[in-house]
């Protein structure tokens, strides 16, 4: 599908082998692979419909290491929403989201619009670094959204792009999640255009 | 930048400063990683300012390089992998990205690997094949699919922005830029080894082949004459086209002075790319004198007679200079063409001569170091990153639009 003006861009980063990809694989193939293979930039398109027209969800994995400052810029120009990663079983990880955090911020401006989910992947591990308290505190600092994950057992995945999706206030964009929806969901679609995934 | 909320329009702007800010406070690395260890930046997503800033150095079969092969429905992902690696290297590298997981492996089809141009054009290359990168069309992109998704295939759309006639390229001296043109073509030019040459006519009938740098250099000569048409058709106000034209006639006559026939020739074809050529009123608005030296730089480059006019000039510039390099090599296919090499069993000793002689001329033209006199100011260096990293249009359907739009037929 040719790449339209009204692509809806998710750009998603975070330290090396934090889960990034993971996370961005379970959500768009179901799957979820042991063996790690360190990104450079992959980019997946989905198609999903809002306001009743067609547009593509765009999700950007980008590498953990620091090789490409103006890919990054780039990125962060370019994207509509962002999805910060970090492991529970490193504070270094969460450590490493503040300089993009400030890029973002740098880059953009004003972030208030700016749809920003700050995640806690791995959370099916046992040896913890970080508590659910920690990333809370962090996003209540940065004034964004927060929630907890994991690839591996398909925990919250689905909910972290609904959920940023909703936090887009621009426009009209959704996924329809097994075909339940929150009385607060249900009330929103009433108000403004229905969406759903193709 | 607080305030950059208040002028979404000025987005791309802050790009470039930042861009520009990172090209001014250069560092120079602590450490350099070791050689074997670095990836090469030959595709423009992966090139960093800082090193597109620095002398070209030649590419080797062995370089690592990172590349995007794209899906139908232009996702991609992206593949580390050595410069020479062959089409099946590349294709395992891309399903190992894609794997799902272990047992979806088996089931997946075999995937091919296709090159698709900005026109549409496909070219479905063979597993066997080898250092396909560099044979890549400008806006050419490798895509993976099955085999009867080939047929389906779209090219990626066009990156590039069309511009009022504001572009930064606008507010560069024609000097300036011929300079660094020909600097830059002048460390494409000495990237390429004298067996390129030879390999590229044989076909590597000496082995296997390595005539990346050669390939670049195409390359860049075709990116020229592109450019050209390109910032004249995206420039929607007649007066600054006309204003485009007399510049690029500019360029082209200081790089002729400056003995780069490289730039020289690729722009003027570029100026007489149908789509340009046809701009009756914007050619119109060119004064007398740019028209008739146009026309002298029409006469130099042309064809006829093997080139006659271009050779009596080129023999009479002293080294250094840069000449038309797709002119050498169809004199060495000529040369390599029309007569066998080998003849029972004897070798064609009057043949081999002839494409050393070609080859001892192209060591002449390197023969002595190239000097422009570049400074190293911020407005120079942003001019220097431009033209190392020009961005054009290569879809011709997609210029004669450009062009019909900025002036429909007459009569």
């Amino acid at each position: 599908m040719p790449e339209q003006s009204n692509d809806y861009r998710v750009v998603v980063f975070g330290a090396a082998g934090v889960g990034k990809s993971s996370l961005v694989l379970r959500f768009v193939r179901g799957t979820f692979r042991e063996t790690y293979i360190p990104t450079i930039e992959d980019t997946y398109r989905q198609v999903i419909s809002c306001d009743k027209n067609i547009c593509t969800l765009q999700i950007t994995d980008t590498t953990g290491s620091h090789q490409f400052p103006a890919m990054q810029r780039l990125s962060i120009s370019k994207g509509h929403a962002f999805i910060l990663v970090y492991s529970v079983t490193s504070r270094q990880s969460m450590e490493e989201l503040q300089p993009i955090y400030d890029q973002i911020c740098q880059i953009k401006g004003d972030i208030q619009k700016i749809p920003i989910m700050l995640v806690g992947n791995k959370s099916d591990e046992t040896q913890r670094e970080l508590d659910a308290s920690e990333g809370e505190a962090l996003a209540s600092q940065w004034k964004c959204s927060f929630m907890e994950t994991s690839a591996k057992m398909n925990y919250n995945v689905q909910e972290l792009f609904q959920e940023l999706l909703n936090l887009e206030k621009r426009r009209t964009v959704s996924l329809q999640v097994d075909g339940k929806k929150s009385k607060q969901q249900k009330k929103k679609d009433k108000l403004k255009g229905k969406c759903s995934v193709m | 930048m607080k305030d950059a909320s208040l002028y979404p329009e000025l987005e791309d702007e802050i790009l470039r400063l930042h861009q520009l800010v990172e090209t001014v406070e250069l560092k120079v690395p602590e450490e350099t990683p070791p050689s074997s260890k670095q990836v090469k930046p030959l595709f423009r997503h992966f090139r960093r300012i800082d090193s597109c800033l620095q002398t070209r150095v030649a590419f080797r079969g062995s370089d690592e390089i990172f590349c995007r092969v794209y899906m139908p429905d232009h996702s991609y992902v992206t593949i580390r992998s050595r410069l020479s690696a062959s089409v099946q290297d590349i294709l395992a590298a891309v399903t190992e990205k894609l794997q799902y997981s272990e047992e979806q492996s088996a089931r997946e089809e075999a995937l091919a690997l296709v090159v698709v141009a900005s026109s549409g054009e496909k070219a479905l290359l063979q597993p066997n094949e080898e250092c396909v990168f560099t044979t890549l069309g400008i806006n050419s992109h490798l895509f993976a699919c099955t085999k009867d998704a080939i047929e389906s295939l779209v090219p990626l759309p066009e990156e590039i922005q069309i511009s009022p006639g504001d572009a930064e390229f606008h507010r560069v001296e024609a000097e300036e830029i011929a300079n660094h043109m020909t600097a830059f073509h002048w460390e494409l030019f000495r990237c390429v080894h004298e067996l390129e040459f030879v390999d590229y006519v044989f076909h590597g009938e000496r082995g296997r082949r390595e005539t990346a740098n050669l390939e670049l250099l195409l390359q860049r000569c075709s990116e020229v004459q592109h450019w050209v048409a390109t910032e004249i058709l995206l420039c929607e106000s007649l007066g600054k086209r006309a204003h485009l034209l007399k510049k690029f006639i500019k360029i082209a006559a200081i790089c002729k002075q400056n003995q780069d026939m490289l730039s020289f020739y690729a722009m003027v074809m570029g100026l007489d790319n149908a789509a340009v050529s046809r701009l009756r009123l914007t050619w119109e608005k060119l004064p007398g004198k740019f028209k008739n030296l146009f026309r002298k730089f029409e006469t130099l480059t042309d064809p006829c007679r093997n080139h006659k006019a271009y050779r009596e000039v080129l023999s009479k510039m002293n080294p250094p200079l840069i000449p038309f390099v797709p002119l050498i090599l169809k004199d060495l296919t000529f040369v390599h063409e029309g007569s066998k090499t080998l003849l029972d069993g004897l070798v064609n000793v009057e043949k081999l001569h002839a494409i050393a002689e070609k080859v001892r001329t192209i060591r002449k033209y390197r023969s002595r170091p190239l000097s422009l006199d570049l400074e190293a100011s911020p407005s120079q260096l942003q001019t220097k990153a431009y033209v190392r990293q020009l961005q054009v249009i290569d879809n011709q359907n997609l210029l004669f639009e450009l062009s019909y739009k900025l002036e429909a037929s007459s009569q």
